[in-house]
């Protein structure tokens, strides 16, 4: 599990862009690209991480006491399932991670799913926020280079006509 | 002259490629570990979420063993314990790495002059 950490990277300090040459500002393009889309890989993981723990929190909802004694399909490969019967609706086990996985009963089961995903939410918003600067960053690097393959296509006709 | 400072830039080229593949290996362990401590920092946190009588599961291979809950919140204070000075290590590791890559790349830049400054007189 990922968690972001918003502090600034150390060494980061604000920079003049109209300063940097030509391919110092492509240098940095390249590299803004390059940490785009670690952002935008880690949101779509984060993304399937939500959607897999909203399933499961939708899952306890269904086990009310009245889905006791109920047959269900146990899948014991992806392709193979074998009829069971749900004994016991009150409690359930939840992998907590690392290969830990604890009993909880319905109420907190549907709370830890609760929490997990507004923690992945949080994540997601915050990837979002500093993917949203770094793509102002690029763009900004984006239209200085522009400015300064003109003046430099400009500077360079006079000499040559 | 010229010829023996070509060579010399070959070797060190040859040595700051070796640097930097090592610098990307530290770098990526370095990740590795942190989402590792970022795991168990969210185990830990169930885990004293949890109710004294809770029955904890440890996954071994295919089986689930029962476990007791103070056990496995000391083994994972432990792990993580072990994991921070894995972390401490790996950044060690990788700031060597980057004190050694700037110490060619300047005998990389300084040869490069050599050569210029070579070219111009010839």
């Amino acid at each position: 599990m990922a968690t972001v950490s918003s502090a600034p990277a150390p060494g980061m300090h604000q920079i003049d862009l109209s300063k940097l040459s030509i391919q110092q500002l492509l240098q940095l393009k390249t590299q803004l690209d390059q940490e785009i889309n670690v952002f935008q890989d880690s949101l779509q993981t984060l993304k399937i991480a939500q959607g897999k723990f909203m399933e499961s929190g939708e899952c306890v909802e269904k086990m009310t006491p009245e889905a006791k004694g109920k047959t269900i399909l146990v899948p014991l490969t992806g392709s193979m399932y074998v009829p069971g019967t749900i004994s016991d609706t009150d409690n359930v086990l939840i992998d907590i991670g690392t290969g830990y996985y604890a009993q909880k009963d319905a109420a907190g089961a549907k709370d830890y799913f609760k929490r997990k995903v507004a923690f992945v939410t949080e994540q997601i918003e915050k990837i979002k926020m500093l993917g949203m600067e770094k793509s102002k960053v690029h763009k900004a690097i984006c239209m200085m280079l522009e400015m300064k393959v003109q003046a430099q296509r400009q500077s360079a006709k006079p000499s040559t006509s | 002259m010229a010829e023996e400072i070509q060579k010399k830039m070959q070797k060190e080229l040859e040595l700051l490629g070796g640097i930097q593949k090592e610098y990307r290996k530290g770098v990526a362990l370095k990740q590795q570990l942190d989402s590792q401590l970022n795991e168990n920092k969210a185990v830990k946190e169930e885990l004293v979420l949890l109710k004294k009588d809770a029955e904890v599961y440890k996954l071994i291979g295919p089986v689930l063993v029962k476990q007791d809950l103070e056990e496995a919140t000391q083994n994972v204070a432990k792990r993580m314990e072990y994991i921070c000075k894995e972390i401490k290590r790996a950044d060690d590791h990788i700031s060597a790495l980057e004190n050694k890559q700037e110490a060619h790349q300047e005998n990389l830049n300084k040869l490069k002059n050599d050569l210029n400054k070579l070219k111009i007189k010839a």
